[in-house]
């Protein structure tokens, strides 16, 4: 039986071959069929039948092949966020998704296959049917199939060894005292450069509405999604309490992502920069996650599960010491 | 900051709370001029409902070991270290006090009478 490490591995293994070959797939079906396509390419229909929309032929491959990298970076980061662990869900969604693209790019050049002009391209009713079929098929399958390993998976690591939390610093509770340690960081120039975003999406909004400017999406989207996520990012608390860990973005404290002890294995401190770890943030590295608001002094938690996580505050080895003796108190009883 | 809460202790939660931020002054944990967690953070903390943690830090307040600003949240006022740790220190001689059948104004006469 495999441990959970190899589990997790295997499971990566397979994804990033399905990802390939989705690609692959994706690109080597209309180069197949180049001479016989019709220039543009019809790539939608009516609800009557009849193709109603074309791409150029390089679209026919890019499109799809863009729309897959955005679900397999959506799918590696809510893999991250919830702790790097092989979910059914995440890989039902692979299988399903993958059989989808695949298949609507099949029957895409199917139906224009030895046609001239595109509005001439076959219907494509019976294909769609099939392939929302295929598909739902192939998410149910393999969700199911990764449930049953995830759960064997998740029982044999339960009775292995080596999950104890081994080193790190520890604390001394006396019996009947509930400890609790909290820290904070603020790094006033995130805050200044989220107002400051804020501001200027704020001019661009009144300045499309006073119709001094056409359409101001192309600046007004990237200003707001870069206020919000700098002003999440420019506090951060951590508290640990005899549950765990939270921690809790932005001045508003919200939102909170939490750890319950029985999760960490271990914890640390550690010194980071920012140079290390990619910039300021929330930073995803080969260290594993870092909340990084300054440089210095970093709470570092080892989960039994995925990469490890890291936020940047004040007093983090007696934050670590606390979390230690908490894990050992939850592990022996 | 570390707090510390006694769970064997039997006195009102609000006090206890007052006892814990008290204690943790005393021992350092955060320096006069410092800002106080927000007291729903420190509701989280110690496990305890948000308002009573408001009534204990009203009582530091009163004590003179807390100042309410406006728009700079809960601080510890200069001096409060000293302050907090001979407050802990007189609780602790009341309750001995009183463990012995004391009364508060025995204690306080016997204070008086002191060289």
């Amino acid at each position: 039986m495999n441990g959970g490490g190899n589990g997790i591995r295997g499971a990566r293994r397979g994804a990033a071959v399905w990802a390939v070959a989705v690609y692959a797939a994706l690109v080597a079906l209309p180069l197949a069929a180049a001479g016989r396509l019709p220039e543009p390419v019809a790539t939608h229909w009516s609800g009557s039948g009849g193709p109603d929309g074309s791409t150029p032929f390089w679209g026919v491959a890019a499109f799809p092949a863009g729309l897959w990298t955005v679900l397999l970076a959506g799918l590696a980061l809510s893999t991250r966020w919830t702790g790097g662990a092989v979910r059914p869900g995440h890989a039902a969604a692979l299988a399903a998704a993958g059989v989808l693209v695949t298949g609507a790019q099949a029957s895409i050049v199917h139906a224009n296959l030895d046609h001239v002009v595109w509005t001439e391209a076959d219907g494509v009713g019976l294909d769609v049917t099939l392939v929302l079929t295929a598909s739902l098929l192939a998410g149910l399958v393999v969700g199911l199939a990764t449930r049953r390993t995830a759960v064997l998976a998740s029982a044999a690591r339960a009775g292995g060894p080596g999950d104890e939390p081994a080193g790190g610093p520890q604390l001394d509770i006396p019996a009947g005292e509930r400890f609790a340690w909290l820290s904070r960081a603020v790094n006033r120039w995130l805050l200044l450069t989220a107002a400051l975003s804020a501001l200027l999406a704020a001019g661009t909004a009144v300045a499309a509405v006073a119709g001094l400017v056409g359409t101001p999406w192309p600046a007004l989207v990237p200003l707001v999604i870069v206020s919000i996520s700098v002003y999440l990012c420019s506090t951060v608390q951590a508290l640990v309490t005899p549950k765990g860990l939270e921690v809790a973005f932005g001045p508003a404290g919200w939102p909170v992502r939490r750890w319950p002890v029985e999760a960490i294995a271990s914890a640390r401190a550690e010194q980071r920069t920012p140079a290390q770890v990619g910039g300021w943030g929330y930073r995803l590295s080969g260290l594993g996650t870092t909340v990084m608001l300054r440089r210095g002094d970093c709470l570092v938690i080892h989960p039994h599960e995925g990469a490890d996580f890291a936020v940047s505050v004040d007093d983090a080895e007696r934050g670590a010491a606390l979390l230690n003796s908490l894990a050992a108190r939850h592990t022996t009883g | 900051m570390l707090l510390k809460l006694d769970l064997t202790d039997s006195r009102p939660l609000h006090e206890q709370v007052a006892g814990a931020i008290r204690r943790a002054i005393a021992e350092g944990e955060c320096a006069p001029g410092d800002r106080l967690p927000p007291a729903r953070e420190l509701s989280r903390a110690l496990g305890v409902n948000a308002n009573t943690v408001l009534r204990g830090l009203r009582a530091l307040r009163d004590e003179g070991v807390l100042e309410f600003r406006r728009g700079r949240g809960v601080t510890v006022l200069a001096g409060a270290d000293q302050r907090a740790r001979l407050a802990d220190q007189a609780g602790a001689l009341l309750a001995e006090a009183t463990r012995l059948g004391y009364s508060r104004a025995d204690l306080v006469e016997l204070i008086r009478r002191l060289p």
